[in-house]
């Protein structure tokens, strides 16, 4: 947790691996049927292979990441803005990373703003933006 | 004796939203059972979501409550399918175990590009005093029928 005081701009974060499974899947949204994530049947009548992991399930991992690296200043005083750019799959395998890309002074703190991305197992970017927090 | 009020659901389609019209969700019991779950769904286990934290208590993952949100559309309607587009937040208090959190938002835009439907909901996530805990907005792609 102590990481901060060494950021500065284009540093890397530590990547977090996270491996998608139906179950995690179906205790992240909730088996439905007629859902695209829970029920494949219905997910192949859409159009799509499988099911899907809901988009969201990244937001989680980018939290997880930031929170790894702020503490307590991403769970107050964290942003993010992500666009989820390719479908995640159950049975795929994300990277989560991120990359220093500004400080800034917020108030009496520094604001660390870092470009992340998740990227499956094919080397595809399934999604992109930034997140923030606080410097404590 | 009152007749308690009904909802009416009808199917959600790009012609039946209307930028401006609003959604409340029910209010969620924040356990330690759903943020458990939630630890598990995301594989992040945290010691602060089972002990203590700075912030006094376990607290919830950042973004526990954001299928809260992400389903506010279902209060009203039908939804056939749909794929989440974009997503924004901005975590202004931690959500804490025994909270009772309520989600309202608003849809501020709906556009078509390339052909495909979008709607652009903002959002709160609130504690039973009002005080926002999660601010933000998403963007939602309609998967017509």
């Amino acid at each position: 947790m102590a990481l901060a005081p060494t950021l500065a701009v284009g540093h890397e974060l530590p990547p977090l691996e996270k491996e998608l499974t139906q179950r995690h899947i179906d205790a992240y949204s909730g088996v439905r049927t007629r859902s695209i994530h829970t029920d494949e049947a219905w997910a192949r009548q859409k159009g799509f292979r499988t099911t899907l992991a809901q988009g969201m399930m990244s937001t989680a991992y980018v939290s997880e990441m930031m929170t790894r690296l702020l503490g307590a200043g991403f769970v107050r005083g964290g942003t993010m803005s992500v666009a989820f750019v390719q479908p995640v799959y159950a049975g795929d395998r994300l990277t989560v990373r991120g990359v220093v890309k500004e400080l800034r002074p917020d108030g009496r703190a520094t604001r660390l703003v870092v470009d992340v991305w998740c990227e499956n197992q094919h080397g595809q970017k399934t999604a992109v933006g930034t997140a923030s927090g606080l410097l404590l | 004796m009152t007749v308690p009020s009904m909802t009416e659901f009808t199917p959600l389609t790009y012609e039946a939203l209307t930028i401006g019209e609003e959604f409340v969700s029910d209010t969620l019991l924040v356990t330690p059972e759903d943020i458990e779950t939630y630890a598990f769904a995301v594989g992040d286990h945290h010691p602060w979501f089972s002990g203590s934290s700075p912030f006094g208590g376990a607290v919830a993952h950042p973004t526990f409550a954001a299928n809260q949100a992400l389903r506010l559309r279902h209060s009203r309607y039908v939804v056939h399918a749909g794929l989440h587009a974009k997503m924004q937040f901005e975590f202004l208090e931690p959500i804490r175990v025994g909270m009772r959190v309520r989600s309202r938002g608003r849809v501020i835009d709906k556009y078509i590009r390339r052909g495909k439907q979008y709607m652009v909901t903002e959002f709160v996530t609130e504690d039973e005093a009002g005080t926002p805990l999660v601010r933000g907005q998403f963007t939602q792609m309609l998967i017509p029928a």
